[in-house]
Order: C-alpha cells, then sequence, then structure tokens
C-alpha cells in the first residue's frame, strides 16, 4: 500500500541523500512518470488548443492578418440560423447513435458471452467495421443508400411492397440524418460489443450461481448483478463514443457533406466548411469551440470517475 | 495526332531559344536558379492529363533548363485544404492549381503575375474577359487562368426523341415541359441540391441569374436577394425538382449524378465533360446517345458557370522569377496546345487563339462548352470577388435557398432565411 | 423431446438469430465491397443486373491497384506508422496511468484533467496551428509527422483503459515485492505489467485501428505519394474530378482492413479470455 509506504520513508531520520531513494518518493516517482507524456500532449496538443481559443477571438480571414474583435465571432454564431440547425442536428447525432452503440452493443455482448462455435472468428469479424477506413467503407456506403442500388429498395420493390425508386435514404432530409446515424452505429458498433464483452467476462460465474440458488430470474440476474458490475466499462465506453460522435467528420464529409438543405450539418461539418471553404479561420474556431462546453460536462464526469484512487 | 510531332519540334526549338535567353539575361538568372520547382495540381479527371505533364513537359523543361519540376496530384476535394495550409505556413510546394475564388482568398501569398499575363494573352490572341473575374484582384493579376472547366447540360438523345424532343429545350420553361414527360416515361432528371463543390453551383446561380435574381448588387454591398426575379427562380426551380427529377437529388454531392447517368436512372443533368468521356470509355452504345448543351435561356438571358483553373505562384517561393518564367514557358502554345489535346476539351481555355483549335473537331457535341465560356460568371456576379462572398458560398447559402424551397419550405421563408445569412455575412 | 426442442427455440432466439442478424449488418458492406471491386464498370453501373452478386468477375481492379498505383507503398507506410505510434502511445499511456492507479501525488486531479481535457481540441480545426508545428519542425512529408500527432488522439483513451487494468493488479504483490526491495520502476515493470498483457492488447487494438484510419493529418503533412498511407493515397489518387474508382477503391478498402481483421482474431481471445483471467478476483 502506498499510503503505508509513503509514511514510512519520511518518518525515518532523514540518512545521506540519495537519489534512489529521492526518486522512490511518490511525489517524485509520480511526475517522473507523468511528466513526459504531459509535455508531448502540452506541445502537441496545449499548444494548438490555446491557439484555437486566441483564433476564435479573431477576424482571422485565411492567407491574412487578424484583427481582435473579441466575443464577435460568437455573436455572429448566436445570429446565424444555420448554427442553430447545427447544434441541434448534432445532439440528435450523438445521443441518438451513442444509445444505439450502447443498447445494441451491450447486447450483442450478451449474446457473444455465450459459448459457441467459432467464436473467436465472429468476434473478429464483427470487428471488420471498425477496422476498415472510414473514408473508404462510407464510400461503399454510398452504393448501398442510393435508392437505385440499395438492397433495401431492391428487395421492396421487388416484393412488390412499394413503388420503384423508394425512398431516398439521403435525399429525403428527414431520413438523411437516420442514414447517417445508422452507418455511425455500423462503424461504432463492434468496439463497443468487444469491449462490453470484455467486460462481461470479469463477472464471476460464481455470483450467477449464487442469484438462481436465491431463485433470481435471467431479468433480476442482468438488473441487480450484471449492470451494476459493468458499470464502470459502460461509463468509458460511452463517454468514448460520445466524444468521437460529437467530433465525427470523415462519415458525413462524404456521404452527404451536411445536406440535403444542412438538415445534417454538424458542427465538425460546419466548421471546416466555414474555415477551409469559407477562409475565416476565426468564425470557425469559434464554432468549433461552441462544442467545448458540451463536451466539458462529460469531461467533468470522466475526471471524477477517473480521479486518483483512494487505495 | 500529326501535328503533334510537328508541335514537338517545334517545342525543342522554343525551348533551346527560351535556354539561350535564360543564360543570355544575365547572372542572376542563372546563379539562382533553382534544382527544382513543385507544381500542384489536383487530379485529373483525365489521366493522361497528368501523364503529360509528368512525362513530357516537366521533362522537356528539365532538359531546357535544367530546372525539376515536380508534378504533385491532390484530389479535387483535398486541394483547398492543401492550399491552406501551404499559404499559411509559407512552404510546400511553389506553384498551384487555383480554382473558384481562391486567387482572391490566399491574394496576399500569391505574387504577382500581371506582367506574364499581358504577354501570354497577346501571344494567345487575347484573354477571355471573364477570366478576369476570378483572377484579377485589385487590379493585379494572382493567377494565370489556363482553363475552365465547364458545367453543362448532359442529357440523352434518346430518350429526349422519345418524348419528341430532337434537340436541347432552349428554355428553363421548355426544359421543365420536357422534364415532365419524360418523367412520365420513366426517364427523370437529375440536378444535384446538395452540398457538392460544383455541380450544384453549375447550375443553380445560372438558373437564378437568367430569372434576374442575384444576391449583392454590384456595389458589394446592396443585399437584393428579396426580389420577385428570385421568387420565380425559386418556384420554377421547386417545380423542375418536384415534377421531373428523382427525390435523391437533394442529398447528392459531386459523383452522385454522374453515377445516376451512367447507370440509366436520369435522363439530364449539368456536369462537366466527364459524363460523356467516361461514357465513350466504359459504354460506348450510352455515348453514342448522349449529347452535351448550353443551359437553358431565360427571361434575363442565359448564364453559366464559371470554374476557373489557373495556375499561381505562392510568395514564399525562393526564386519568383523561375517559376514565373515556368509558367510563361507552360503557356506557350507548343506547350499548352498539345496538354488541352490531351484532356480534347475537358480543360476549356480562356485565350481566343484556341476558340478553332482542331480540338473541338474532335467531337463537335462538346463544342457548346466552348460557346458557354463566354456567359459564364463566378457565384456571387454581378458584385465582384470580396471575403463575404466566399463565405456565403462555404456556407451554401444560395444553394440551401433553392434545396429548402425545394424540400417544402414556402418561397418567402426561403427567401427570408437567405436574406437573414447574407445580412449577417456581409455586415461582419 | 419437448424440452430438447424448447431448448434449440431458445438457444436459436438468445444466440443464432440476434448474433446472425449482427453478422449480416456488420458484415453485408464487406460483402458489397467485394462484389464491387470484382465488377466490372459496365456491370457496376447496370440497374437492369441483379446488383447482388457479381455476374462476370474481373480482377481488373486489383491488378490496376497494384500496377497504377502505389498501394503496396501505402500500406508499408501506414503499418509503420500505426506500429510506431501505437508504440509510443501505450507507453506514454502506461506511464500516465500507472501513478494515476496506483499513488497519491500531489497534482493528480490536474494531471487527470489534462488527459480529459485532450479530447476537447476539435481536431478538424487545429490542423493548422498542428501544421505551422510540423512545419517549423521541418517535417513535412515524412512519416515522422504522423507518428508525432497521432499519439495525441491515442493517448488518453489508452492511459484511461490501462488505469482500469492497474487497478486490477492486487495491492499485495506490489507490496510485496517493494517489501523485496524492488524499486517503484522494477515493481512496475517486473511485477505489474506482465500481469496486464490483455489492457496492452485492446488498447493497442484500439490505438493501431485508429492510427491506420486517419485521415486528416495524413492528408495534410503527406504529400508525395511516397509517404501517403492508405485512406489518403486512396482518395488522392481513385477520385478523379467528380468521378470514383469505385471498384479500385473498394478494392483498396478491402485489402487494407481484412488482413488486419485476421491479425486481430489472434488477439481478440486474448484480449477477452485473457481480461476474464487477469480480474475475476475484482
Amino acid at each position: 500500500m502506498t499510503a503505508i509506504v509513503a509514511p514510512a520513508d519520511t518518518t525515518r531520520r532523514r540518512p545521506a541523500f540519495s537519489l534512489a531513494r529521492w526518486l522512490e518518493r511518490p511525489g517524485v516517482f509520480s511526475w517522473m512518470m507523468v511528466g513526459p507524456p504531459i509535455i508531448f500532449l502540452g506541445m502537441l496538443v496545449g499548444y494548438p488548443f490555446f491557439y484555437g481559443i486566441w483564433l476564435s477571438l479573431l477576424n482571422r480571414p485565411v492567407a491574412a492578418e487578424g484583427k481582435f474583435i473579441g466575443l464577435d465571432n460568437y455573436i455572429a454564431d448566436w445570429h446565424d440560423p444555420a448554427f442553430w440547425q447545427v447544434v441541434i442536428n448534432t445532439f440528435v447525432y450523438t445521443i441518438v447513435a451513442t444509445i444505439l452503440k450502447m443498447v445494441f452493443g451491450l447486447g450483442l455482448a450478451l449474446v457473444m458471452n455465450q459459448d459457441f462455435r467459432f467464436k473467436n472468428l465472429t468476434r473478429a469479424l464483427l470487428l471488420l467495421p471498425f477496422i476498415v477506413p472510414t473514408v473508404l467503407s462510407t464510400i461503399a456506403w454510398q452504393w448501398i443508400l442510393d435508392p437505385a442500388f440499395s438492397v433495401i429498395n431492391w428487395t421492396l420493390v421487388t416484393l412488390h411492397l412499394i413503388a420503384p425508386p423508394g425512398p431516398s435514404w439521403l435525399g429525403n432530409p428527414d431520413l438523411a440524418m437516420g442514414s447517417l446515424i445508422i452507418v455511425n452505429v455500423w462503424r461504432g458498433l463492434p468496439f463497443y460489443a468487444i469491449t462490453l464483452l470484455a467486460g462481461l467476462q470479469t463477472i464471476s460465474p460464481d455470483l450467477y450461481e449464487a442469484a438462481t440458488i436465491d431463485g433470481a430470474g435471467t431479468w433480476t440476474k442482468f438488473r441487480y448483478i450484471t449492470l451494476p458490475l459493468m458499470k464502470p466499462v459502460i461509463f468509458i465506453v460511452t463517454m468514448f463514443s460520445v466524444i468521437f460522435t460529437f467530433a465525427d467528420f470523415q462519415l458525413i464529409y462524404v456521404l452527404t457533406r451536411g445536406g440535403p438543405a444542412n438538415s445534417t450539418q454538424v458542427f465538425a461539418t460546419y466548421a471546416f466548411d466555414v474555415a477551409m471553404n469559407g477562409g475565416q479561420f476565426g468564425q470557425g474556431a469559434a464554432i468549433a469551440l461552441t462544442m467545448v462546453p458540451a463536451l466539458a460536462l462529460m469531461i467533468a464526469a470522466m475526471a471524477i470517475y477517473l480521479r486518483p484512487s483512494k487505495s | 495526332m500529326a501535328g503533334v510531332s510537328r508541335q514537338s519540334r517545334r517545342d525543342l526549338l522554343k525551348v533551346g531559344a527560351l535556354g539561350a535567353a535564360a543564360s543570355l539575361a544575365g547572372p542572376s538568372i542563372v546563379r539562382a536558379a533553382p534544382k527544382a520547382m513543385t507544381m500542384m495540381h489536383e487530379s485529373s479527371f483525365i489521366p493522361p492529363y497528368d501523364a503529360f505533364f509528368k512525362n513530357k513537359l516537366a521533362v522537356a523543361y528539365e532538359k531546357a533548363t535544367g530546372i525539376k519540376i515536380n508534378y504533385e496530384v491532390v484530389s479535387v476535394g483535398s486541394l483547398l485544404t492543401r492550399v491552406t495550409t501551404t499559404a499559411e505556413n509559407g512552404s510546400g510546394p511553389d506553384m498551384s492549381t487555383v480554382g473558384f475564388n481562391w486567387a482572391y482568398l490566399f491574394d496576399e501569398k500569391l505574387i504577382d503575375v500581371s506582367d506574364i499575363a499581358a504577354e501570354i494573352g497577346k501571344e494567345g490572341g487575347g484573354w477571355y474577359d471573364n477570366a478576369q473575374e476570378a483572377v484579377v484582384v485589385n487590379g493585379k493579376w494572382k493567377a494565370i487562368p489556363y482553363a475552365n472547366i465547364g458545367q453543362l447540360m448532359n442529357w440523352r438523345t434518346d430518350w429526349f426523341k422519345e418524348a419528341g424532343y430532337e434537340k436541347f429545350p432552349d428554355t428553363w420553361d421548355e426544359l421543365l415541359e420536357a422534364g415532365i414527360k419524360l418523367k412520365k416515361n420513366g426517364h427523370p432528371f437529375g440536378f444535384e441540391l446538395g452540398h457538392g463543390f460544383g455541380d450544384n453551383h453549375g447550375w443553380l446561380y445560372p438558373l437564378l441569374w437568367s430569372y434576374g435574381g442575384r444576391e449583392v448588387e454590384a456595389d458589394g454591398k446592396t443585399i437584393v436577394i428579396d426580389s420577385d426575379e428570385t421568387a420565380r427562380a425559386i418556384d420554377y426551380c421547386r417545380r423542375l425538382y418536384k415534377e421531373t427529377m428523382v427525390e435523391d437529388c437533394l442529398g447528392w454531392t459531386d459523383v452522385s449524378n454522374n453515377k445516376a447517368f451512367l447507370s440509366e436512372q436520369i435522363s439530364c443533368t449539368n456536369n462537366a465533360e466527364s459524363i460523356l468521356w467516361l461514357a465513350k470509355k466504359d459504354f460506348p452504345e450510352m455515348a453514342k446517345v448522349i449529347d452535351q448543351s448550353q443551359n437553358p435561356t431565360g427571361p434575363k438571358g442565359r448564364f453559366h458557370f464559371l470554374n476557373v483553373q489557373a495556375h499561381a505562384i505562392f510568395s514564399h517561393t525562393p526564386d519568383k522569377q523561375a517559376a514565373k518564367d515556368f509558367l510563361r514557358w507552360l503557356m506557350k502554345p507548343e506547350n499548352l496546345g498539345p496538354w488541352y489535346d490531351v484532356a480534347v476539351t475537358y480543360y476549356q481555355p480562356f485565350l481566343h487563339k484556341y476558340d478553332d483549335a482542331p480540338m473541338w473537331n474532335v467531337d463537335k457535341r462538346n463544342i457548346p462548352y466552348r460557346d458557354a465560356v463566354a456567359s459564364a460568371h463566378l457565384p456571387g456576379w454581378p458584385a465582384p470577388l470580396s471575403r463575404a462572398q466566399v463565405e456565403v458560398i462555404a456556407k451554401f447559402v444560395v444553394i440551401d435557398m433553392f434545396a429548402q424551397a425545394c424540400a417544402g419550405k414556402s418561397t418567402k421563408d426561403a427567401i427570408a432565411e437567405a436574406k437573414q445569412k447574407l445580412t449577417a455575412i456581409y455586415k461582419a | 423431446m419437448t424440452v430438447e426442442n424448447r431448448g434449440w427455440h431458445v438457444r436459436f432466439l438468445k444466440l443464432w438469430l440476434p448474433l446472425g442478424v449482427s453478422l449480416i449488418f456488420a458484415l453485408f458492406p464487406f460483402y458489397w465491397m467485394a462484389i464491387t471491386s470484382l465488377k466490372t464498370n459496365q456491370e457496376l453501373y447496370s440497374r437492369k443486373l441483379t446488383p447482388l452478386y457479381v455476374h462476370n468477375p474481373t480482377l481488373k481492379h486489383y491488378i490496376d491497384l497494384f500496377t497504377e498505383t502505389s498501394f503496396l507503398e501505402w500500406t508499408w507506410n501506414t503499418f509503420v506508422v500505426a506500429v510506431i505510434s501505437t508504440a509510443i502511445s501505450l507507453i506514454f499511456g502506461a506511464m500516465l496511468a500507472y501513478p494515476l492507479a496506483r499513488i497519491r501525488f500531489a497534482g493528480a486531479a490536474l494531471v487527470s484533467f489534462a488527459i480529459a481535457a485532450t479530447y476537447l481540441v476539435p481536431q478538424p480545426l487545429l490542423f493548422v496551428p498542428l501544421a505551422d508545428l510540423i512545419n517549423k519542425l521541418n517535417l513535412n512529408d515524412t512519416l515522422t509527422s504522423v507518428i508525432l500527432t497521432y499519439p495525441t488522439l491515442l493517448i488518453p483513451f489508452c492511459a484511461w483503459l490501462l488505469m482500469g487494468y492497474f487497478r486490477t493488479v492486487p495491492q499485495e504483490l506490489e507490496d510485496a515485492a517493494r517489501i523485496d526491495g524492488a524499486s517503484r520502476l522494477q515493481t512496475l515493470i517486473k511485477v505489474v505489467l506482465p500481469l496486464c498483457g490483455p489492457g496492452f492488447i485492446s488498447a493497442g487494438i484500439f490505438a493501431f485501428t485508429l492510427a491506420q484510419n486517419e485521415f486528416l493529418y495524413a492528408l495534410i503533412f503527406l504529400t508525395k505519394t511516397e509517404v501517403r498511407t492508405v485512406p489518403v493515397g486512396a482518395i488522392a489518387e481513385l477520385v478523379k474530378g467528380d468521378v470514383f474508382y469505385w471498384g479500385q477503391l473498394m478494392a483498396a478498402a478491402l485489402l487494407g482492413s481484412v488482413p488486419v481483421a485476421i491479425i486481430y482474431s489472434f488477439f481478440v481471445e486474448h484480449y477477452v479470455a485473457g481480461l476474464t483471467a487477469g480480474s475475476v478476483k475484482g
């Protein structure tokens, strides 16, 4: 126990200074360990981050000098009807996709936690959507979501259930967001399921056996054993999913680029359009940084959860 | 092709002359001459076009001057990102293709090439006036426009004939009429209304203009989007979408209409020459029944979309003169001509000298692309280029105004929202 | 008979049905990629032929991919980049995770907050200052540029995941080692790390996958074809104007992911099963 070892170190009579012993002090050892990665992250993340904050306070066109304008960029966002659409879209996209991944991921993990043939092969195959480069898999989805080639439309039309061409998955503003969410779930589900599966396997079978003896049903066991024990894993994976989904870029940029009529425009794509295509770095930074408050809440939750252990 | 060998021979002579001139021009050039320069280009739709630069032009130039020209290819969608990082950091390629309004966007990081532009213009029979819309910033040429990639009507002659049309409809109203008939026959239209980079602007801005609508007056300040003309263009667009097109168009990007046309889903779209080109390669039967025509005319005339491709020199280039010399050399008829020829009119010259170039005779169906150059404008026309204008395009303000109306919003509300966005952008 | 029958039903409903549906959902796009990569362009665009299988298979797209592009070179680059940046992320991740998981020290809260905050940085925008930094370090067009920047996306997750694993190592084991005179570092390396193999495998899988898929930094930092990674190379050279070279793109997608999946299939067992062994106690 560190708590025991540490006081022992300090209460001892102070011997001649020893580097080895100094390095053993909890604070020194810890900082020697976390120092290099912190410096690394500070340089490659901290610097750009603060630079981004500074940018958002400037009127800074591409390839030109910037001018300090205070919060004008944020005020401009506030009055931009497209911006509010972006806010709503991003939340819908993140919340719906995350819930779907969570529910189906847990379900799939429970299914895979059973014993069956070709278990490893199945698990590896299910990871495929996560492995393939997103830009390329999204291009395949472009065909799958094209009404003229989509299997769904093809099946429905062949069965004479609907008239061709059938639903327009990306062209209908009401369906487009749903289609993107499905592609996002397709890509994110495997990692969810596999990580949750790993969590499931840490639960001792003894617990279930004991519960069975006490007469607990499947649901009771799930509710009172599985869920509580899985909470930490579910929490971490969900946080990650939220962060990645919230800032998703590639998938939307390839499939719709925010169309039709901005109905799938999210923070990352809008910021990119404004900063890159519009050449307005300051405003782009402001849009990107408005993601922060929403994310920060979740980060705060995470920081609390991940605070150093109190042995 | 007989012309090539003749030209390449001439080419050699010219190169020789240039090399001599360079060495005569004084020690400054010789001493400072860089070993290599890099030209960045979008990955051309026509692969031999890129190959010609790499294997012929760059090689010839290196032989003549000792300067190696690297040719760096980037996909169309990524070119702007690369140009931005290059200009921002002052490092990277020495020269690049710039399109659209980029000459304005990167103005301060590009060098003035007015002098060679004048020479090239004189040598090439004069520039098309509208080329300057895209490359002249504050009276200075910031890039040398080498081509327009026109956006025109691509249509199926067989299906139009079936519906009783031998020729492409001349007015937007006739187009609507034709489209209704064709859709009834199972051959709808498909025009991009989504967030692509070209095929949406390619017809929506010309449509707006030909009804007399515009975003901003020529003064670049007065917002005039809220007009009866705009309303009429929107009403027309909504009818065209609902009565002639496939529903999917609203979500399309630039690849979508090529795919739809080649898979015979649609009978007409607005696109560059890439559809016919690919059809000739992979679908020879279909290629026989494809034709290309200028955009229809409206109450206020006929318009097209200016899709300028121009070469610009970054100001971080160590030897600006060497880069200018190269562009000057590249634009000489004996080098530029054969380069255009490989791409057979996919790239339409902005120099009048090429108005009757032999490449136009290869396929007369391409001629409308030449005739459309003069009536082409940049989005935002007639206002001059401005930061605000660039932002309007990046935010798809005008595209989404049409798209919203097609998706069910009232004309009044669609215009009101566009006006609100324009006001905010122009005020900033 | 009835009991057996019922057992089969239950097993079908609880296992095979959901598993089958998930597999179809997960793998159908790959089936689509596979058939697209084997179709001629004529067939690909044809709406008259049933799109669900290949009528006239051709290897043309694969041959073109290998002969007309530098696909093998891109694959090698991707591999090098992914392996090294994964290694850096795991090492740095462990260095952050161990003290946070085991030791109380001043500033720990700050460190864990800093790690979390790393993810607040919106990547699509901040490539501009990063590009500037890379440029100042003179790393343009080198694989080092992405090897250095990818870990910024990977370290936080690795750290978080490893923290969980470090906590599962019984404290008594560490105490015993310390009493035997091992230093903290020795304890970490000789006692803790060997018990956390599965943690490194799962963090590694995650990091490796993200590294090989990353697009934006690779697009900006790697412009020469010989230093490109698969996603950027494929998009740059197989998207021409407004035309996609569908067959070759899909061939690249398959060749870029299926081998990795096969390698993973060996690890997945360790990843999942090993985890069980390591933390039954917890």
